[in-house]
């Protein structure tokens, strides 16, 4: 009898144990986007917006803007450039460029371009339309608006790490460049800093 | 394995006259051998088959196939060796998709379950999750900078460079000793090469110099020269950042090695070769059966004597043998299987359209998959088998406890039957369940050898033929066409199958 409870606790036991293994299920929880989301200690959604958000406060508050309206009468042009990615991770550059265009357009300051990538297709659009669309509605080429700055910049990490603890450091500078004399007229730089901690083990 | 292995079971009654009429004994014992012998018919031979037949799309689907076989523990070792396959494929974006999987996966496994460490020293090292060897983790990066870098996206190959530096500066604080596996030549040498096609050439000498240190100073083991072609990069990197002294030093250490300067080859477009050669070494299991009592010598010595004849069919046999005896303890040590490559050099032809000089590249080793692996085991093999012994030993007094625990509950009259029954069960498992852990990433080349030229911007048709091989114009994939406009680096990847 007493080797028959010893088999059913066992068994009991396995079924436990068997149970927990099979617990993990799915769970989605939505949240604000403004939450931040700390998981792995890579650049996240968060460093984005929280870089862009900061960027362009800074960029409206610079003189550059006011010197340039006061004299043309008129928002500056700016097309985005590069944004170089020299940093240790894959960063999706093209988001954080979104949001900052979005912010600049949305501030009702700047006016800007597309970028070289947007031009070309937009070119060819116009090609077709001069070959296949009606002639009032036809878009004329040679009416593009010169950009008056270009924006550029890189995002740079630099990375320190020693038994499982890891430094972190992102900086983050743009600068508009006046396209006629090169002159760098607003340089905004961004440091983010993170440390990552990983436990060597757990239970 | 587990089928050759599971047949003897069937074997044992006929063989020595013993018979135990209990079917359900029989099918703990299969069941139990099954368990113990991991992933059955080798994939890999199949995937070989496929490359060998210029099919990597087939060996791809094979790796594809097998992810559930890899399990859970393997997870690693799955993008490792689909990374590789579909790269060879030429799906350069799955691939870096898979590989970035296993780095994730990677980083997450420096957290050890102790659950999991326990299981494992109470089974055996495979029931622990693949990490990989150091090495083989810093290939990871390796092949996804060479994706990138097919791909022509530069910044994203730059990434991985990145990761590289910092991947083998972590490696080298975390080894201290000096003769050990602490740094990479070929990985510094082809961030070297990316650094240098992005026109960063400041990096690209900072590159160049480690790999010709790194390799300078693991020649002894890792049995790759300094590369020549790497001699003239330092040279003329450093003559392109002003760097005189160094410039000096690197002419008076490679006196006669003749090389371009840095603007003359600006107006001129670059093709890199890397070619894989043959098989990475395979892990075998190494079996040291050590009697505890001058019967289980005995035992041990004959059972040796018959396995001389059969080598991979006798794990059953020895299960049963074993577990009756009671008095051996069986300790598993992984071994390493060289499977050499015998291609010295490979060829690489690029003849131009409009008829100009055809231009031929020989490749040389950078690489030595092999002599890696060789290291990085021989490095771990002292831990390895520590832990095998303590395990050996811990499975011996627990299957003696149970045993005896056994034996006392049956009462006087069945004790002798039941300790045979409970000692053959619980002996024979563990002789069963020991096992080496034999994961390595095999679908890496034996060698990795690279060529780089820089040839007049045009039209090219690529050649790819080895030394000794007769020209075969019937060959899937032997001409490729590339157009290489001025300063544009193209990356060719090959594998190659004696």
């Amino acid at each position: 009898m007493i080797v028959m409870d010893r088999g059913r606790i066992g068994l009991v036991a396995l079924v436990v144990l068997s149970l927990a293994g099979c617990a993990q299920e799915t769970k989605v929880t939505r949240v604000d986007s403004g939450v931040v989301t700390d998981l792995s200690g890579r650049w996240n959604d968060t460093d984005s917006r929280m870089v862009a958000e900061s960027m362009v406060k800074e960029a409206l508050e610079y003189p550059w803007l006011n010197t340039f309206s006061g004299s043309k009468h008129r928002q500056p042009v700016v097309v985005v450039g590069t944004i170089q990615n020299s940093s240790h991770e894959h960063i999706n550059v093209n988001t954080f460029v979104a949001d900052l265009e979005r912010e600049l357009t949305n501030s009702q300051k700047v006016t800007f371009v597309a970028g070289k990538g947007d031009r070309e297709e937009l070119r060819t659009e116009r090609k077709e339309q001069a070959m296949y669309a009606r002639e009032d509605t036809q878009k004329a080429p040679g009416k593009e608006i010169g950009a008056d700055y270009m924006m550029k910049g890189t995002i740079a990490t630099i990375l320190d790490e020693a038994d499982g603890t890891k430094a972190v450091f992102y900086q983050v500078d743009l600068q508009m460049v006046d396209l006629e004399s090169n002159a760098k007229v607003w340089f905004g730089q961004k440091k983010i800093k993170k440390v990552v901690e990983k436990k060597r083990s757990i239970f | 394995m587990s089928l050759l292995a599971s047949r003897p079971t069937a074997l044992v009654p006929a063989r020595w006259g013993f018979f135990i009429s209990t079917q359900s004994l029989f099918a703990v014992l299969a069941f139990v051998l099954l368990a113990g012998c991991g992933p059955s018919v080798n994939r890999y031979l199949l995937i070989e088959a496929s490359l060998r037949a210029h099919d990597p799309k087939g060996a791809d689907a094979i790796v594809a196939a097998a992810e559930k076989d890899y399990g859970s523990k393997s997870r690693v070792l799955y993008g490792m060796d689909r990374g590789m396959t579909l790269q060879l494929a030429g799906d350069y974006q799955q691939s870096n998709a898979v590989l970035e999987q296993a780095e994730e996966e990677l980083d997450r496994l420096y957290t050890r379950r102790i659950r999991t460490e326990t299981l494992a020293f109470m089974t055996n090292d495979t029931a622990l999750p693949y990490e990989g060897d150091p090495y083989e983790q810093v290939l990871i990066n390796v092949l996804k900078a060479l994706n990138y870098a097919v791909l022509g996206q530069w910044q994203d190959a730059l990434v991985e460079a990145r990761r590289i530096d910092h991947r083998l500066n972590v490696l080298s604080d975390r080894t201290k000793e000096k003769n050990a596996y602490r740094d990479d030549g070929f990985a510094r040498y082809l961030s070297g090469i990316l650094y240098e096609s992005t026109g960063d050439v400041n990096n690209a000498f900072i590159a160049y110099r480690k790999a010709y240190e790194t390799f300078d100073a693991t020649r002894a083991w890792s049995h790759t020269a300094v590369p020549s072609q790497l001699r003239e990069d330092l040279l003329r990197t450093a003559e392109a950042l002003h760097f005189t002294q160094e410039l000096a030093e690197y002419q008076s250490v490679f006196p006669g090695t003749r090389w371009e300067t840095s603007q003359s080859l600006q107006q001129l477009a670059q093709v890199v070769v890397i070619s894989y050669n043959g098989r990475a070494p395979r892990k075998e299991d190494q079996f040291l059966d050590l009697p505890i009592s001058l019967d289980a010598l005995q035992l041990v010595l004959l059972n040796r004597g018959f396995s001389q004849s059969n080598r991979y069919s006798n794990r059953g046999v020895d299960t049963v043998l074993y577990g009756l005896n009671g008095r051996v303890v069986r300790v598993a040590l992984p071994r390493l299987v060289s499977q050499k490559s015998h291609v010295p050099v490979d060829r690489v032809s690029l003849i131009p359209d409009d008829n100009g000089t055809r231009v031929t590249l020989n490749t040389e080793l950078v690489h030595n998959v092999t002599a890696l692996a060789d290291k990085a085991l021989a490095e771990r093999m002292a831990g390895i088998t520590a832990k095998a012994l303590a395990r050996a030993a811990t499975k011996f007094a627990l299957a003696e406890g149970t045993t005896r625990g056994a034996q006392q509950a049956a009462g006087k009259d069945a004790a002798p039957w039941v300790g045979l029954l409970v000692g053959l069960l619980t002996k024979g498992l563990s002789v069963a369940s020991e096992e080496a852990d034999k994961r390595s990433w095999q679908t890496l080349p034996d060698e990795i050898h690279l060529a780089r030229v820089w040839v007049p911007p045009g039209r090219y048709q690529v050649q790819n033929r080895f030394v000794g091989e007769s020209h075969d114009p019937l060959k899937p994939e032997a001409m490729r066409t590339l157009f290489l406009r001025p300063g544009e680096t193209a990356v060719l990847i090959q594998r190659v199958m004696p």
